[in-house]
């Protein structure tokens, strides 16, 4: 065997750190104390029960379930349509418009919330759903539109044509030969609005109604006032859930590529 | 359809949004910004944060933070990039994996997960005590050190693939014809990777600064009443405080100087390259 070099021991321990959150919640929620502890004592699963009798967590997952699959939805709807306008069609100021749309991602999210707060009071948007929704759509849709652009960059114009030469209507072009070959790039870009919108803290924090928070935010909340195995119980059911979408997203897409694209966007 | 009407109604939609949700209400912060409590137009709201050493302690607080994040993920993340950029493409994909899924996971959960570890009954105090090492739980939450530790791991792997990437796109064999030259490893090192990761590292060191100056959650989490940094401070303006004009102006000192500080480092870092490439 070779020997082990510097760079390959520090990289184990580095990624070691970087999930030693994640290893520790899920043992930790098992705990039969009732407390947090090392190592966690006995093995229970009264934390997981405590779970139905605070209804705050089972109301605000189903806000937060619900907000990210409409974002996701939408966000692919509009970035999808974007991408597309900026992609097939030349025309003048398509960079300007490529970076407008692009520059919610410059700004850091908390600034976001509260320009969205302040304005949204303003209108009477502030604390409803539709407030939230249309925030959540904002900071997803650039991501959509930055996949979708990377698909259509290898996507051939000229098998459109053909079709349309062969006698399809426009719909049948854009269902049977369009789609299918974007079909990655979008279902990616849906999964990524998704995971940001049900991850949201910073923007949610301004916009949400007192009465309904979202899941992330009542962790949040949970966490300032009591640090108890509740918080692991609820934490391992989200990181299980999440884990299937991210390993879903690697399947699809790969998240080297997706992370490539998140990086630049800073 | 044409194109004439195709290009409008396929990008309304977003741009509806954008305009809406990002551009007005920025507008709007910056008029909110600039007036005083009587709403005349003023710029007590910035010349405040200016005079008053609360606010500037809280800045550089919030720099210093930053900074320590910035090197952090630099000594830990330069190593990483290395063995990813020398290593076969399977290694490289399980690396890529393993250090980009705890991403996708929730901030706050993350978080939750160093408070169990670093906390004063926490899995290392735990431990270090029951071997003898230390008698007295160390503090390592609820200060600088425990915000450092988390924002730390939040952005480690922008830096780890900032850095990465730019040495994907380099010849391995030039360290290779480096070693055949007669260089040691060190010199081949200092003479040959670094100078060639260093848009790398600037990338990554832009990156994870300007993430750190606006990170809100892990201050809030893992700094707890004590650690409170600009972004903290703006979101008790905004929302326990309600006074608005004073949130919006500290979110513009926040943009301003995290871009300032940026813009600053970028000049730095390229004048030195261009000395560097005129030099030899």
């Amino acid at each position: 065997m070779k020997k082990p070099s510097l760079a390959g021991i520090i990289t184990v321990i580095v990624l070691l750190l970087v999930n030693l959150p994640i290893l520790v919640i899920i043992p930790s929620s098992f705990t039969a104390a009732g407390y947090l502890s090392f190592p966690p004592e006995g093995f229970s699963f009264r934390w997981y029960a405590k779970i139905f009798e605070r209804p705050e967590f089972i109301d605000s997952f189903w806000v937060s379930l619900q907000l990210a699959v409409i974002t996701a939805v939408l966000a692919a709807l509009i970035g999808t349509l974007a991408a597309f306008a900026l992609a097939k069609y030349k025309f003048r100021g398509s960079q300007v418009i490529n970076s407008l749309l692009l520059s919610p991602l410059t700004v850091p999210s908390l600034i976001i919330g509260i320009a969205a707060l302040l304005f949204f009071t303003r209108i009477g948007l502030a604390g409803t759903f539709a407030g939230l929704l249309l925030a959540h759509v904002l900071i997803s849709v650039p991501y959509v539109v930055r996949l979708v652009l990377t698909g259509l960059s290898s996507f051939d114009f000229t098998l459109e044509k053909a079709g349309y030469m062969l006698g399809a209507s426009p719909a049948r072009v854009f269902w049977d030969i369009t789609l299918p070959l974007l079909r990655p790039a979008i279902v990616s870009g849906m999964i990524f609005s998704f995971l940001t919108s049900f991850d949201n803290v910073t923007v949610s924090l301004f916009l949400v109604a007192p009465d309904t928070t979202t899941l992330p935010l009542a962790i949040f909340s949970y966490m300032q006032e009591t640090l108890d195995p509740l918080v692991a119980s609820i934490s391992s059911v989200v990181i299980l859930l999440s884990l299937v979408f991210i390993v879903i997203l690697e399947k699809v897409y790969g998240l080297d590529r997706l992370f490539g694209l998140q990086s630049q966007s800073h | 359809m044409g194109r004439r009407l195709a290009v409008p109604l396929l990008l309304a939609p977003s741009l509806i949004i954008l305009l809406g949700v990002f551009l007005l209400p920025m507008l709007l912060m910056l008029v909110l910004s600039l007036q005083n409590d009587q709403q005349q137009f003023s710029f007590e709201n910035y010349l405040l944060f200016i005079q008053d050493p609360f606010y500037t302690g809280i800045l550089w607080r919030t720099i210093r933070v930053s900074l320590w994040t910035v090197l952090f993920s630099l000594l830990l993340g330069f190593p990483v990039a290395i063995y990813m950029a020398n290593a076969s493409g399977k290694v490289r994909g399980i690396v890529t994996m393993l250090i980009l899924a705890p991403h996708l996971i929730s901030v706050v959960i993350r978080n939750f997960g160093w408070v169990v570890v670093l906390g004063e009954k926490g899995w290392i105090n735990e431990l270090l005590l029951s071997i003898g090492f230390i008698h007295e739980p160390l503090r390592l939450l609820y200060n600088e050190l425990g915000v450092v530790i988390g924002l730390t791991d939040s952005f480690i792997a922008y830096m780890v693939l900032a850095i990465a990437t730019s040495l994907y796109s380099v010849d391995q064999s030039l360290s290779k014809a480096a070693a055949i030259l007669g260089a040691s490893r060190i010199r081949s090192f200092f003479d040959v990777t670094l100078p060639l990761s260093l848009p790398g590292i600037y990338a990554g060191v832009t990156l994870v600064f300007s993430l750190s100056m606006s990170a809100f959650v892990t201050p809030s989490l893992m700094g707890g009443t004590s650690v409170k940094v600009l972004p903290v401070i703006a979101y008790e303006q905004v929302m326990s405080t309600l006074n608005w004009p004073l949130g919006a102006a500290l979110s513009f000192l926040l943009l301003g100087s995290t871009i300032l500080l940026v813009a600053l480092f970028t000049r730095l870092a390229e004048t030195k390259r261009y000395k560097e490439v005129f030099a030899s």
